[in-house]
């Protein structure tokens, strides 16, 4: 079965308990034995997808009347980048480059955060005034337990839902779970598939739901701000694009809020999972699968 | 000698030196994708971005050096709020060049990288089918609003003005 990203499996074969280590040991192999500097071609390429993106410029599109999605030069160059994997001229991107630009990239989300911590630190007496704000949203990520779990049952999943409803399902969730259920559990095939699909299709998703959400619902601009941590580090850069397009005089305070909010689901948001996502939504999973739960379409069809 | 060579000291230092390669790398992309997009300075944003890097080392030195079992991106949020604290003595300089480095520009270079990365999970994905796909929408959707929506309601409630 090939279930989950390499990465994940290699990294978590024996040792399930090292939760923050998922991303040391990811950057350690690539970057410390091998030299990535020296793959110009991998570089060059960025470069020239960084040269394209910004001479396009962000493009609006007017859905209808006040609903304005745009499209972020951040978009462009990661689906251009997933293209140049993809595409089988592009001879000089292949798996080992996707390795080398996977540990990189594990680098370079230092730097997009101390950026993010700059403008918090800058803006501290927001952080602490808005303090309670801050905290308590972390408890909105609760949602995705009473949404996506009965959805999830009446699409015929059986015990994957528990992994794959929890929480927004990256990589400190990943480890919560494969940690608390065991590798080969139903439960980890979930949250592997949550965090597969999160991967793809994550950064795009939440970046076109943030600019059709900023453009229709009447929610505070710090709101927004604070939300955009929810997720990764690429989701919440792919979300703070609209949402720093919406209000441009907020700046400093939207990138404060945003990157204070990542520092947290970062700290108390795998505890949050731990002690209150994962037992209620196992809760709500064993009080609604009697009623609403369908045939096993996961044995049924021997995979998915 | 051989072990002695190839230990840990050594692969470290060689870390070290591969860590501000990259480093540089990114930051170089970053500054013309800056100037491209954002006209600003040249020199002024590579002096930022020289800057967030040596706060990125120094997290993610620290990661692995000090014997506390926390991830580096908590090292680098502290390091970078402390130094822009308005008192300290370092935030004027810190913040003028930090702020000729536009956001966006960082993000863009760094998806293009996460881009290529996840071209690994492509067959994978294929493979999930359209299930998975509606429940991790779902999944995405609910959590950003349902975090949107109480930061606005207790936003409101402690009376933030908009």
């Amino acid at each position: 079965m090939c279930w989950a990203g390499e990465g994940i499996i290699s990294n978590n074969d024996n040792e399930t308990k090292e939760i923050q280590h998922i991303y040391r040991n990811k950057t350690d192999k690539r970057i410390l034995k091998k030299n990535p500097w020296k793959d110009y071609g991998l570089h060059l390429s960025v470069l020239l997808l960084v040269i394209i993106a910004e001479l396009i410029g962000p493009i609006e599109i007017n859905l209808t009347k006040g609903v304005t999605v745009s499209i972020m030069p951040l978009l462009y160059t990661m689906v251009l980048g997933l293209i140049f994997y993809l595409a089988k001229p592009i001879k000089w991107i292949q798996r080992k480059q996707s390795r080398v630009a996977e540990g990189a990239m594990m680098l370079f989300i230092g730097v997009l955060i101390a950026k993010l911590a700059v403008s918090s630190g800058q803006s501290i007496h927001l952080i602490f005034e808005m303090g309670p704000a801050l905290i308590l949203q972390e408890l909105g990520h609760l949602a995705t337990i009473f949404i996506a779990l009965p959805v999830a049952l009446l699409l015929g999943f059986k015990r994957e839902t528990i992994g794959m409803t929890n929480s927004i399902g990256r990589e400190p969730e990943v480890a919560v779970v494969v940690d608390k259920y065991g590798f080969n559990s139903p439960e980890s095939r979930g949250i592997f598939a949550l965090f597969i699909v999160g991967t793809i299709i994550g950064t795009v998703f939440i970046s076109f739901l943030t600019s059709i959400c900023v453009s229709v619902l009447p929610l505070h601009p710090y709101a927004f701000a604070m939300a955009s941590g929810v997720g990764s580090a690429s989701m919440n850069a792919a979300s703070l694009g609209p949402t720093l397009a919406a209000f441009p005089s907020l700046e400093t305070s939207i990138e404060a809020f945003a990157g204070f909010s990542n520092l947290l689901s970062f700290s108390i948001g795998i505890y949050i999972v731990i002690f209150i996502a994962l037992p209620l939504t196992e809760k709500l999973y064993g009080f609604l699968e009697p009623k609403i739960g369908k045939k096993d379409v996961v044995n049924q069809q021997g995979g998915k | 000698m051989v072990d002695f060579i190839d230990g840990a000291e050594n692969v470290s230092v060689h870390g070290i030196f591969n860590w501000i390669l990259l480093l540089a790398i990114f930051s170089i992309i970053t500054v013309v994708g800056n100037y491209i997009g954002y006209k600003h300075p040249i020199a002024d944003s590579l002096v930022g971005m020289a800057m967030l890097s040596l706060i990125t080392l120094c997290g993610v030195w620290m990661e692995r050096e000090l014997p506390f079992n926390i991830s580096s991106i908590i090292y680098i949020s502290v390091i970078g709020i402390v130094l822009a604290f308005p008192s300290m003595p370092t935030s004027g300089v810190l913040l003028h060049y930090v702020s000729q480095v536009e956001l966006l520009s960082i993000v863009t270079v760094f998806l293009a990288y996460v881009g290529i990365g996840m071209g690994k999970s492509w067959n994978e994905f294929k493979s999930l089918g359209w299930r998975a796909i509606i429940v991790t929408v779902l999944v995405i959707a609910s959590t950003y609003l349902g975090s949107a929506v109480v930061a606005h309601i207790i936003l409101v409630m402690t009376g933030v003005p908009v």
